[in-house]
C-alpha cells in the first residue's frame, strides 16, 4: 500500500513542480505584459499603419536604416509573421537581407516589446525569469538585447545582401 | 443600372471582403453613425448608384438595405445587422466583438473601412442583394441612370441640414474613439494572451516541472551548463544551431529555442550558470531563428520566385557566420551587467 501511495505521490509531484512554475509565470510574467500589450496596440492603433508605411517607403533607401529602423519598425507595428510584407518596400536583391534581419530581430523585441511576438516569448522571457529568481534586475539584460540585436541584424543585412549578390551573380554569369 | 463594389478590411480591421450589387428592390445603403451621414457610407453610395439614408432620421424595411454602415466600438450595432442578414461596413477597428459576436462572420462584416477600400469590382460570383432580400422575388436588373454626383451631393446636404457638428458632438466622437481604440487593443491582447502565451506556459511548465521533479534536471546541469558557462561553448552552440542542414529544422515556432531558453533559465535560478552568460546565451539559442520560414516570409514580401530561389542559401550561410558572431558582440555587450 505505502509503495503504491509512494508512486502516486511521486507522479502528483511531477505536475504540482510543474504547476508551482506555471503559476509564478503567470502572476510574474502576464500582468506586466497585458498592460504594455494594450498600451502598445493602443499606440499602435493611434498612429495607424498607414502612416508607418508612408515613412518605411522613404527609408529603404539608405543600407544602414534599411537593416535597422525598417525591421524594428515592422516588428513593432506589425508584429511576428505579418511585418515580413514590408519587404515589398524594398528592392529584390534586398529582399532577402531584409527578411533576415526583420526575423532575428523578433526575439531580442520581446524585452522591450512583447506584444511584437506574443508567440515566441520564452526565448527571452525563459533566461530572464531565471535571472529574476537571482534576485538581479532584468532591465539591462531587456535593453541589451535590443542593442545588440540591432548590431547583429544590421550585420546581418548587410552580409546577406553580399551572399545574395554573389550567388545571384555567379548563377546568371 | 447600378454597380459591383468590393469593400475590404482597412487597416486593423476585420472581416470581409464583401462585395456587393444593389438591386431594384434591396438598394439602400444605411448610415447609422452617429452626426450625419457618414463619407464611407457616402462614397457607397457613389459608388453603387444606390441610395444613402440615415438611420437615425428614417427606418427602412430589412429588405431594402443593401448594406448597413455603422460605427459601433463593438457592443451592439456591429452585431445587430449581422444578425439580421444585412451587409454590415463597420469604420471601427472591431472584430468579432460584443454580445453578438456570433452573428458577425467575415462573409458579412467587414471593419476598419476607409473610402479608400471601397473598389468597383467586376466580380460576378456574388449574389446581389443582401441575404435577407433574397427572399424577395427574383430581381429583374433594369438599366437606370445612377444619382449624378450632384444630385447625390444636394441630397446629403439637404439630410445633414441642420446637423452640423458642434464642438461637444466632435469632442465625443473624439474621446469614443479613443476610449474604443484602447478596448480594442485590450481585446487583442487577451486574445493573444489566452490563445497563445498561456497555452505556451502551460506546455513549458509542464514540461520544466517533469524534468526538475524526475531528476533529469540534474542531468542537464551536469552536461549542458558547464558548456553553456564557457564562451567557446556558447560560440559552439551558435555554429551549430546556424548549421544550414540543422538550422531549419530547429527553426519552427521557436519552439526549441523557447524551451532551451527556459531550461536555461532555470539553470540560471539555480547558480549554475553565471548570470553575466545570460545575454550571450540568448543569442547562442537563436542562431537557427526564422530559417525554417525564409520562404515564407520572402514571398509574404512579394519576392520574385528566383529571389527566393537564391536568398534561402544566402540567409542559411550567413547564419553559419552570424550566429557565432551575434555571441561575441553580446559576450562584449554583457560586460559590466551583473
Amino acid at each position: 500500500m505505502d509503495a503504491i501511495s509512494n508512486i502516486a505521490n511521486a507522479f502528483i509531484g511531477l505536475f504540482s513542480a510543474g504547476g508551482e512554475t506555471f503559476v509564478g509565470w503567470v502572476t510574474g510574467i502576464i500582468p506586466t505584459v497585458i498592460c504594455l500589450m494594450t498600451a502598445v496596440n493602443a499606440l499602435i492603433g493611434i498612429i495607424g499603419v498607414e502612416r508607418v508605411e508612408r515613412f518605411c517607403q522613404k527609408i529603404t533607401k539608405y543600407t544602414i536604416l534599411r537593416y535597422t529602423l525598417l525591421p524594428i519598425l515592422a516588428d513593432i507595428f506589425l508584429t511576428n509573421p505579418s511585418q515580413y510584407t514590408f519587404g515589398r518596400f524594398v528592392k529584390e536583391e534586398h529582399k532577402a537581407a531584409f527578411y533576415d534581419a526583420s526575423v532575428s530581430f523578433c526575439h531580442p523585441i520581446t524585452g522591450l516589446f512583447p506584444h511584437a511576438n506574443a508567440g515566441e516569448l520564452f526565448v527571452y522571457t525563459g533566461i530572464a525569469a531565471g535571472i529574476q529568481q537571482l534576485g538581479l534586475s532584468t532591465g539591462g539584460l531587456a535593453v541589451r538585447y535590443f542593442i545588440v540585436g540591432v548590431i547583429v541584424i544590421l550585420i546581418r543585412g548587410i552580409l546577406c545582401e553580399r551572399i545574395f549578390a554573389a550567388l545571384s551573380g555567379k548563377k546568371s554569369a | 443600372m447600378y454597380k459591383t463594389i468590393t469593400i475590404k478590411a482597412g487597416s486593423g480591421g476585420w472581416g470581409g471582403p464583401l462585395t456587393i450589387t444593389p438591386t431594384e428592390t434591396c438598394n439602400k445603403v444605411l448610415s447609422v453613425t452617429g452626426g450625419g451621414i457618414h463619407p464611407v457610407a457616402q462614397a457607397i453610395a457613389d459608388m453603387t448608384g444606390a441610395e444613402v439614408v440615415d438611420g437615425f432620421k428614417t427606418t427602412l424595411p430589412d429588405d431594402q438595405i443593401i448594406v448597413a454602415v455603422v460605427d459601433c466600438g463593438g457592443t451592439a450595432r456591429c452585431g445587430v445587422y449581422p444578425k439580421k442578414g444585412i451587409y454590415t461596413v463597420n469604420v471601427e477597428p472591431v472584430g468579432k466583438a460584443g454580445p453578438l459576436a456570433k452573428y458577425i462572420t467575415p462573409e458579412i462584416y467587414v471593419s476598419a473601412v476607409k473610402e479608400s477600400d471601397i473598389v468597383v469590382s467586376d466580380y460576378k460570383g456574388n449574389a446581389a442583394g443582401s441575404p435577407a432580400s433574397a427572399k424577395a422575388a427574383e430581381p429583374a436588373k433594369q438599366p437606370g441612370a445612377p444619382k449624378t454626383k450632384e444630385q447625390a451631393k444636394r441630397e446629403i446636404a439637404e439630410a445633414n441640414a441642420g446637423k452640423q457638428e458642434n464642438i461637444v458632438v466632435r469632442i465625443g466622437k473624439v474621446v469614443g474613439r479613443f476610449v474604443n481604440i484602447f478596448f480594442q487593443a485590450g481585446r487583442d491582447t487577451m486574445e493573444m494572451v489566452i490563445g497563445t502565451i498561456l497555452p505556451f506556459m502551460a506546455f513549458t511548465a509542464t514540461l520544466l516541472g517533469i524534468i526538475s521533479a524526475s531528476g533529469l534536471g540534474n542531468v542537464i546541469a551536469n552536461t549542458i551548463s558547464p558548456i553553456c558557462s564557457t564562451l567557446p561553448g556558447m560560440v559552439i552552440i551558435a555554429f551549430i544551431c546556424g548549421i544550414p542542414i540543422l538550422s531549419p529544422v530547429l527553426g519552427p515556432g521557436a519552439v526549441i529555442a523557447q524551451v532551451v531558453g527556459t531550461l536555461l533559465g532555470a539553470e540560471f535560478a539555480l547558480g549554475h550558470i553565471p548570470p553575466q552568460y545570460a545575454l550571450p546565451a540568448l543569442f547562442a539559442i537563436d542562431a537557427q531563428v526564422g530559417c525554417d520560414f525564409v520562404p515564407v516570409g520572402l514571398s509574404l514580401g512579394e519576392a520574385e520566385p528566383e529571389t527566393i530561389e537564391y536568398g534561402v542559401p544566402a540567409v542559411l550561410f550567413e547564419r553559419l557566420i552570424t550566429g557565432p558572431l551575434a555571441v561575441l558582440i553580446a559576450f562584449a555587450f554583457s560586460i559590466g551587467m551583473y
